[in-house]
């Protein structure tokens, strides 16, 4: 990759960034409510409106009532220096806010990402055409896993596995055991898709005449399919799965209410609830970031297992 | 989002009153040998932002870490705290408060009375408390240390009621020390009182971990034993889910759990001890708008309140568990309350017809009354999931079916937390009817309530956007009676012209609702607002 | 084994990922569903809002075989009346995202250039901004109901759509048939509409149909997260949120409408893929 290719990529990810952050701190502002009366109202647990006299201290130390270009300016120029500003609600900032909650929150994703992988994989390898019976068994239960509504499984292995069974920890937190079940809430409905879009993959490559020449060499079945096939097969649940690390924060927060874990996703939906402008794009742009990264990571991937470089078997 | 939760809606009152802590479950109690040290787990619901502040969720938390000057008994009295006594003057304007010898903050730093009127000064002038400084507004006037022992409150009138209202977890005491050299964020996280507990650590989205001040000497009168905390620790976790927060006691994950799912009240009284206390205050009753819409017209009120079976429908909704209440104005566990007005407007759909047809809404084609082309649709907004949990809105639905049988077209309109806080239903012109509570240990909850709005001193609570001045003049007289019994009375029939205006209509009181390991014991609730105190507990063996 | 791995590959026929047997179970749910939908009364006898506090939360029987609910409503008849919304949802999520899609992925493909990179630049950001945020802020400024939930998922389901549509026309457009159409002399706009249109759209059929599957568990998602349709309605997400407290008592409340939201997501994802099979099929 040339410098000028890099810088091009560096910026345009800080840009993409930057970007979803405004959307969101402008989106945020277009939504209706003003942001001191929500303010006083969280502080009080009322649902009323206030006077002038009452909201002006809260007007006057976030600067609500400063020209939205201003706040936005200001905003912005934090960016710039690391500061997402201060949460409105929890009078910290949001770098910490986020901070606490991220490490949770990526933990549970990325394992998620990685069973669901293991389980499409597995899928995929062990049934593709492996004789009607089992190929079909094999599309059915990816299409059923693909079909389950994430909290439905969460609410269902927590009553199995943690009140009847008793195998998990129902208040896990964030501890390994404890986690078992968020990370398979996430991890099932995921692999259904992973594996749907790797069996269409994987039956076109095992047609290909390299397959056949593989085979011909005298390699065994699985060899084939772990060496020649999946590596093609994978490509397009790869691409998938970058958009699926971003999109997984909307699962998470599923697993997270359940299971009684912290984790960015809880705090998003307080934060859009309470209007606490700061935190929301802080989130936003944390979450931006993590899909940007998601996607050099796919890049990267791809340039390893790109089919071209391994057409025909040999390197 | 979490959603699920409730907001309390926060509070002010001011007379002592009687609520009950009943305690239920297995009376035979295995007595085992008390133990010392040890953890509590206590499965809470929702998080709030600052460990201190004016949302009764912040009183449960605060009032572990933070001391009050008097605290309120079962029996309604006012009992001492960190003040030993008290005096008032022969005019009911100036209170005198005696503290407590030798009692010392967590950073060190002594509870004087310097410290005391400080943080009166906090919460009225300095925005410190916007609950604490609703209560006692209108009354309150200035806090002064006469020397290091000795505080004094004067008043603007006579407000007996005054003691009782600081009872309330909002008017916890703070080092001033702490609080001025210490950031905002470390005040919100860990504020420093002379409590029983200290915040050792905030995780997030998950717990706070309280731990034991060893050096407590400040225990209130209505303690169940003289010393420190005895356990080492409570976690307070946050779990948002029902049926996870429930099924933590059964594996032993923890040892107290709030807010018990009514459908599992029966399981919980035979397996537990319980403890359910019904809220002083505003019941949960809905606010009818008087200013615009169908309400305005006093007739079709009251057949919205004698349309529906509402207590039938709060039994099946709560599964039995949680009291009706006919009182839209103060309920049953409020001094004062007057129990002859909860008995208006008993489910009579014949009578509901008969108001309605007075009124001249005539009954349409599908079965919708409607005047002069008007159908007589009910704009009802509820906060979904926050005030109102699946078994609340179960209630509505069930009511719905009702009113539409005697031909209301109800629509009932969820609110999310954002669109509340942020006053979209704020305007007469955006609802009709809209239920909500206020949690508060005295009928003086009216005044916060039902006080009129005006051009120049508006009230943004009276959500029915009732304006009556013999309602204003009433309250006023009672707030600042000092026989009780007159006061009550006056209270009384505060309450009988909100109910026969129809002003309000009432639903179901708002209730605590504990389960507790059998081997944990002294786990009480204080009287005010049902403050959880886990000073006390123990487990045993 | 490998007599069959070493046979030639098979001719076009792909394997459907169900059975023939299944496809015709499938398409006997979608039938079903489609009749609830559009004539709830045709299966369900009595009102989904009726209500019986004489018998709640019953056990399934005869008379109630999903049971009832804790006002006493038969939760069957609410299922088959919450169809109408959560199918309606499911479709104009999808439609609405198929529109923001095609007018994207066209005018990006065929203007090129400026407009080309801006409209990727700001897929680029759609993608990276978080559906579930979308959501929320969509329901904060509208408050929830169906129309809010269509919009949300619409909108958030939309850049992925757009990318594809992009990426078909840019293909479409390379392939010497058009550009033969063009040399032929006809207009413009009768070669987007006669060929590039269709064969950009034909694969966006099958995906759009595994699309609704999606949408129609995403709806009931924002149920769950309390953001749904208002009640009394049935729609599917709905009814499994106010199970959720019943579960560990009243089972059929929270895992009998679960059953049924899987088997039509699965129903109409099946069908969907036997579409793409054979239209993909026919590409080639």
């Amino acid at each position: 990759m040339s410098v000028r290719r890099i810088v091009f990529k560096v910026v345009s990810a800080v840009a993409v960034m930057v970007a979803a952050a405004s959307v969101t701190f402008f989106a945020q502002l277009a939504v209706p409510g003003d942001r001191a009366t929500t303010l006083m109202n969280l502080q009080t647990g009322q649902d009323r409106e206030w006077t002038a006299e009452e909201l002006a201290p809260l007007n006057e130390r976030f600067g609500f009532k400063d020209p939205i270009l201003v706040q936005y300016l200001h905003y912005v120029g934090g960016l710039f220096r690391g500061d997402l500003g201060t949460s409105y609600t929890q009078k910290r900032p949001v770098t910490e806010v986020i901070g606490g909650q991220l490490l949770p929150s990526l933990t549970l994703t990325v394992a998620a990402l990685a069973v669901a992988w293991v389980l499409a994989l597995a899928g995929t390898l062990l049934t593709v055409r492996r004789g009607r019976v089992l190929s079909s068994l094999g599309a059915a239960w990816e299409a059923l896993t693909a079909s389950l509504p994430h909290y439905w499984v969460g609410v269902v292995l927590l009553v199995v596995f943690s009140v009847q069974l008793r195998v998990f920890p129902i208040i896990g937190g964030t501890s390994a055991w404890g986690s078992v079940l968020p990370v398979l809430t996430l991890a099932i409905p995921l692999a259904g898709f992973l594996g749907q879009v790797t069996r269409d993959e994987f039956e076109q490559v095992l047609q290909q005449p390299f397959v056949t020449t593989a085979r011909t060499r005298g390699m065994s079945d699985f060899g084939v399919r772990l060496r020649h096939v999946l590596r093609h097969a994978v490509l397009p649940a790869i691409t998938l799965s970058g958009w699926a690390l971003g999109a997984l924060v909307a699962g998470a927060v599923i697993a997270e209410n359940i299971f009684g874990r912290p984790g960015i996703g809880q705090v998003l939906v307080t934060a859009v609830n309470t209007r606490d402008v700061p935190t929301v794009s802080g989130i936003v742009l944390v979450v931006a970031a993590i899909y940007v990264v998601a996607n050099l990571l796919v890049d990267l991937a791809y340039a390893v297992v790109d089919p071209r470089l391994a057409a025909g078997g040999t390197r | 989002m979490t959603r699920r939760n409730r907001v309390a809606l926060a509070t002010v009152a001011v007379l002592a009153s009687g609520s009950l802590a009943a305690c239920g479950g297995a009376a035979a109690e295995a007595g085992g040998e008390p133990q010392t040290g040890g953890t509590i787990i206590y499965g809470h619901v929702q998080e709030p932002p600052c460990i201190f502040g004016g949302w009764i969720q912040q009183a449960y938390i605060s009032r572990q870490v933070l001391d009050g000057l008097v605290t309120l008994a079962d029996d309604g009295s006012v009992q001492p705290w960190l003040a030993t006594k008290w005096t008032v003057s022969s005019d009911g304007l100036r209170y005198t408060f005696t503290l407590k010898d030798g009692v010392k903050f967590t950073d060190g730093t002594p509870v004087d009375a310097e410290a005391v009127a400080w943080n009166f000064d906090l919460w009225e002038n300095k925005k410190g408390n916007s609950t604490a400084k609703v209560s006692i507004d209108p009354y309150y006037k200035s806090a002064t240390a006469v020397d290091a022992t000795h505080v004094q409150i004067d008043l603007n009138k006579p407000f007996p009621l005054f003691l009782t209202l600081i009872t309330q977890g909002y008017f916890g005491i703070q080092s001033p020390t702490a609080y001025k050299g210490r950031s905002e964020q470390e005040n919100c996280e860990k504020p420093i009182g002379s409590g029983g507990f200290t915040v050792k650590e905030w995780k997030h989205g998950q717990e706070v971990v309280l731990a034991k001040n060893p050096a407590y000497n400040s225990w209130p009168a209505t303690a169940k034993h003289q010393g420190p905390a005895i356990v080492d620790e409570v976690r307070w976790k946050f779990v948002a889910d029902g049926v996870a927060r429930y099924a933590s006691l059964s594996t032993g994950e923890s040892h107290v759990v709030y807010e018990v799912p009514t459908v599992n009240w029966k399981d919980a009284q035979s397996r537990y001890q319980t403890i359910r206390y019904i809220t002083p205050g505003k019941p949960v009753s809905f606010f009818i708008n008087t200013k615009a819409g169908p309400f305005t017209d006093k007739l079709v009120r009251q057949a919205f309140a004698y349309g529906a079976d509402r207590k039938a429908a709060v039994e099946a909704g709560f599964h039995g568990v949680i009291p009706y209440e006919g009182n839209p104005a103060v309920s049953q566990a409020t001094p004062g309350y007057n129990a002859e007005v909860a008995k208006a407007y008993a489910y009579d759909p014949a009578k509901a017809e008969q108001l309605l047809d007075q009124a001249g809404w005539a009954r349409g084609a599908n079965g919708i009354r409607a005047k002069d082309g008007t159908p007589l649709t009910i704009k009802l907004v509820y906060g979904a999931g926050f005030i109102f949990t699946q078994e609340g809105a179960t209630v509505l639905q069930v009511l719905q079916e009702q009113w539409k049988k005697v031909g209301f077209d109800v629509k009932l309109i969820p609110a999310t937390q954002a669109e509340q806080w942020g006053g979209k239903y704020s305007d007469p012109s955006t609802f009709d009817a809209t239920p909500s509570y206020w949690t508060s240990p005295s009928p003086s909850i009216l005044w916060i309530v039902w006080r009129p709005s005006l051009p120049d001193s508006p009230n943004g609570s009276n959500r029915s956007f009732y304006n009556n001045d013999t309602l204003s003049t009433v309250i006023q007289q009672a707030n600042s009676e000092p026989d009780t019994a007159k006061a009550n009375a006056l209270y009384g029939q505060a309450q009988q012209i909100i109910q026969d205006d129809a002003a309000g209509v009432g639903l179901y009181t708002q209730n605590s609702t504990y389960a507790v390991a059998r081997n944990l014991k002294d786990f009480w609730l204080e009287k005010s607002q049902g403050e959880p105190v886990f000073s006390d507990a123990y487990f045993t063996k | 084994m490998s007599a069959e791995a070493l046979a030639p590959p098979r001719r076009r026929l792909r394997a459907v990922p169900l059975p023939s047997a299944g496809t015709a179970l499938a398409l006997l749910v979608v039938v079903l569903v489609l009749i609830a939908a559009l004539a709830p009364g045709v299966l369900a006898k009595g009102s989904p809002t009726e209500i019986d506090l004489a018998s709640t939360l019953q056990a399934p029987s005869w008379a109630h075989p999903f049971g009832t609910d804790d006002a006493g409503r038969d939760l069957l008849t609410r299922v088959i009346y919450g169809a109408r919304q959560s199918l309606g949802i499911g479709l104009g999520a999808t439609a609405l995202a198929l529109l923001i899609a095609l007018s994207l992925g066209f005018t990006a493909a065929l203007a090129g250039g400026v407009v080309d990179a801006a409209i990727t630049r700001v897929l680029e950001v759609a993608f990276a901004f978080p559906a579930l945020l979308l959501a929320l802020l969509v329901i904060s400024v509208r408050g929830p109901s169906v129309a809010t939930v269509i919009t949300a998922v619409g909108i958030g389901s939309a850049p992925g759509y757009a990318r594809m549509v992009r990426g078909q026309v840019l293909a479409v457009r390379q392939a010497g048939y058009i550009e033969a159409a063009a040399a032929l002399g006809h207009s413009r706009f009768a070669v987007i509409r006669r060929h590039l249109f269709p064969n950009a759209v034909r694969p966006l059929v099958a995906v759009a149909t595994l699309g609704i599957g999606q949408s129609v568990v995403w709806a009931s998602a924002l149920s769950f997260l309390g953001l749904g349709v208002a009640p009394p309605s049935s729609e599917w997400g709905a009814l499994l949120d106010a199970g959720r407290l019943h579960i560990t008592t009243s089972w059929w409340l929270e895992i009998l409408p679960g059953v049924v939201i899987v088997l039509v997501a699965l129903s109409v994802t099946s069908l969907g893929r036997t579409l793409q099979n054979l239209l993909g099929g026919a590409a080639r």
